[in-house]
């Protein structure tokens, strides 16, 4: 660790108050701003399902539909879901937005994606071996992962990966729990059980594929066939993009990361810290930010992760001005910049070799 | 089907709450029509009601669920107006008392004329059941509400009925003159002050003790004094099935236990999927806990009415606030706002 104990504690209370601040701003303005998105979400989620089936008149229909619901799909994955799910807005003590109430329109049932996500990867951002995001197990991301022969081909297990993100994202704890293969590895304790996994698992998913493939083309008579498209579609958009935005967060050029020992008995701290590093922004106009659930901000949403993703932009300013206090590196750039330094790095390690990327820190 | 939420009307709860401000599921909207002091801190509030509200039995209460600064809250409050006020206007009355170092009843006292709050459908089984048998009530305090909405809606009187009412003096006497009026005019009703400033408790309980079989009792009040009214008449004879209770407020006592030992309680609140380690504090209700480490459990009434602070405790023991009652060691569901630490706990939020 490059930083004192003592720097380290003087970094946890200045980022604590930075968080105080904005906890103690919290009202009125957060209220109305995710209910004005949540009604965004719905009135375009109602119009583009409409205008799918008004394509008859013209195919632009069915087209400005596709889009619409694809932004309804992104908005309720990333700004609303996702966002709630953490618990941002629990302090409002509303009967649809709280993390024990919210349901969102993907694949994965809430809860399961509550225990991999908030927990494992919140806890352990970037620990090789604890953190089953860094590659999602399928990916070899730095020369820390032995390389095999389906490395050579990760380039298009990416591609697939990305197109089926919402279904990888729902597998996710199964996969980790050896449900349907592999041996059940000895360290690994669940509070769920197999037979609630898999409920979990295909009751949220064939309600999933049901509706948007069963429910809403029945319902469209002659138009089946293109709403059924249009869904397809529109949940092929939202996935190419929450694929692409969560990639740029954790697996840019300078991210960083960690082994568990480096990690032990760890001090909050040394969490912040390892957060920052683990993390990566890029910079955008608001609606960009809006679109991504402000994951844009990834580094302050790993610093913060139960504050309302709305402050993450302002707040970024204050955390980059204490990065650079204490000499910790920021990581930021265009969005352009920073999604290829993470194609090449998938591209990179599909080969043999390469830099091993967890360095002592 | 459309959505993913678990009815369409959660669904459609942004457009709906566009198209008619304040709509909450399962509540119903009421107007504010004039605000009176009744006492130096008791507020009577007069609803214009929804025609949707399914009405309710004197001594009822409702949940008002107010939004402030971004943050639903709610709190029960008994209904003191007569029920023919409700059927013929669709009007209610609540009787609030204003603790004005409080979150929730001050916002009552700045709530404009035209305001719509929310109400609940009305709750409780503190009624008044047989009139033909001759009945005391005992009210202390905002206690008064649900008592006088009993007295005043009754209307074919055929026993004696007495109300002992304890309060701080006259002035401090909430709904005074519409008891005092029905006394003057229903012979088979007597009224009876007990000014706790100049009269022991021990006055009132004589009072009660005298020819108290064949009668039913209606206690509400503080907690204490509820109490001690109910150790009362118990000991002289009364049976629990002639009693009959509303508590107001709760009483939160230490564990004698585990305070004399110095014991120290630990909680593991599971919320989202992470887990948060948290010192008991053994004084307070679990809810009020899980609030100060920044945790925010949805809650209602907060004090055991409303249900919707109901959480899957996984394990540990509690001790029901109200009741004393303790609770099982294994899985089940409790409500936080009325559950103390009794052991070290687990619990999802």
């Amino acid at each position: 660790m490059k930083l004192t104990t003592e720097q380290f504690t003087a970094l946890e209370q200045e980022l604590d108050s930075v968080k105080q601040q904005v906890q103690q701003q919290l009202g009125d303005a957060d209220a109305r701003y995710i209910r004005r998105i949540l009604l965004v979400q719905r009135l375009s989620a109602l119009s583009g399902r409409i205008l799918l089936v008004l394509g008859f008149i013209t195919p632009w229909l069915w087209l400005a539909g596709v889009l619409l619901l694809a932004l309804a799909k992104i908005l309720d994955n990333m700004e609303i879901g996702h966002n709630v799910l953490h618990g941002q807005y629990d302090w409002m003590n509303d009967p649809v937005l709280h993390s024990k109430r919210y349901e969102w329109d993907i694949a994965c049932d809430a809860g399961s994606w509550q225990r991999t996500h908030n927990f494992e990867h919140h806890t352990y951002t970037n620990i090789i071996g604890k953190d089953r995001d860094f590659g999602y197990g399928l990916l070899r991301l730095s020369n820390d992962f032995r390389w095999r022969l389906r490395n050579l081909w990760q380039g298009g297990t990416y591609l697939l990966l990305s197109m089926l993100f919402q279904w990888g994202v729902s597998y996710h704890e199964l996969a980790a729990q050896r449900v349907f293969f592999g041996k059940k590895k000895a360290d690994r304790h669940s509070q769920v059980s197999d037979s609630e996994l898999k409920k979990a698992f295909f009751g949220k998913g064939s309600r999933q594929l049901i509706k948007d493939y069963v429910f809403f083309p029945l319902i469209a008579g002659p138009m089946w066939l293109w709403v059924l498209c249009g869904n397809l579609l529109a949940n092929l958009i939202r996935n190419l993009w929450t694929s692409t935005v969560i990639f740029c967060g954790h697996f840019t050029k300078e991210v960083h990361v960690f082994s568990a020992a480096q990690c032990e008995g760890e001090s909050r701290g040394q969490w912040y810290y390892r957060q920052m590093l683990g993390s990566s922004n890029f910079t955008g106009p608001t609606w960009l930010h809006i679109l991504t659930g402000h994951l844009s901000c990834q580094i302050e949403h790993h610093l913060f992760p139960d504050i309302p993703a709305r402050h993450y932009p302002a707040m970024a300013k204050q955390v980059q001005a204490i990065a650079a206090k204490y000499a910790i590196p920021y990581n930021t750039g265009s969005f352009v910049r920073q999604y290829s330094t993470v194609f090449l790095r998938i591209m990179r390690y599909s080969l043999p070799g390469g830099d091993k990327a967890v360095k002592a820190l | 089907m459309l959505g993913n939420q678990s009815s369409l009307t959660l669904y459609f709860l942004p457009l709906l709450q566009r198209l008619a401000p304040g709509f909450l599921p399962g509540q119903y909207r009421a107007r504010l029509l004039c605000r009176q002091w009744q006492t130096a801190d008791m507020l009577q509030l007069t609803f214009q009601v929804s025609g949707r509200w399914p009405g309710f039995v004197p001594g009822q209460h409702v949940l008002l669920t107010l939004q402030h600064n971004g943050r639903y809250i709610s709190r029960p409050f008994s209904i003191c107006s007569p029920l023919n006020l409700w059927q013929s206007q669709q009007r209610i009355q609540l009787c609030c008392k204003i603790n004005r170092a409080g979150e929730f009843t001050p916002l009552l006292n700045q709530l404009k004329n035209g305001a719509v709050v929310n109400i609940s459908k009305a709750q409780g089984d503190f009624y008044w059941q047989q009139a033909a048998t001759a009945a005391v009530f005992v009210a202390a305090g905002s206690g008064i509400t649900p008592v006088a909405a009993m007295l005043l809606s009754q209307r074919h009187w055929l026993a004696p009925v007495s109300l002992f009412y304890r309060c701080r003096g006259s002035e401090n006497a909430a709904l005074l003159s519409e008891l005092t009026q029905l006394a003057a005019r229903q012979p088979l009703f007597t009224l009876t002050l007990s000014d706790s400033r100049t009269e022991p408790a021990e006055t009132l309980q004589q009072q009660l003790m005298t020819n108290s079989s064949n009668k039913q009792f209606y206690l509400c009040g503080p907690a204490g004094f509820m109490q001690q009214m109910r150790t009362a008449l118990t000991n002289s004879g009364v049976s629990a099935a002639q009693i009959r209770q509303e508590q107001f407020g709760l009483a939160i006592a230490a564990p004698a236990e585990h305070t004399a030992a110095g014991l120290q309680l630990n909680a593991s609140f599971i919320r989202a999927g992470i887990s948060t380690q948290v010192t008991l504090n053994t004084q307070q209700s679990l809810l009020q806990n899980a609030e100060q480490h920044g945790l925010a459990p949805r809650f209602g009434c907060r004090m055991g009415v409303c249900f919707q602070c109901v959480c899957d405790k996984v394990s540990g023991q509690v001790r029901d606030l109200r009741s004393g009652a303790l609770s099982g060691h294994g899985a089940e569901q409790i409500q936080l706002c009325v559950s103390q630490s009794v052991t070290d706990l687990v619990i999802k939020l």
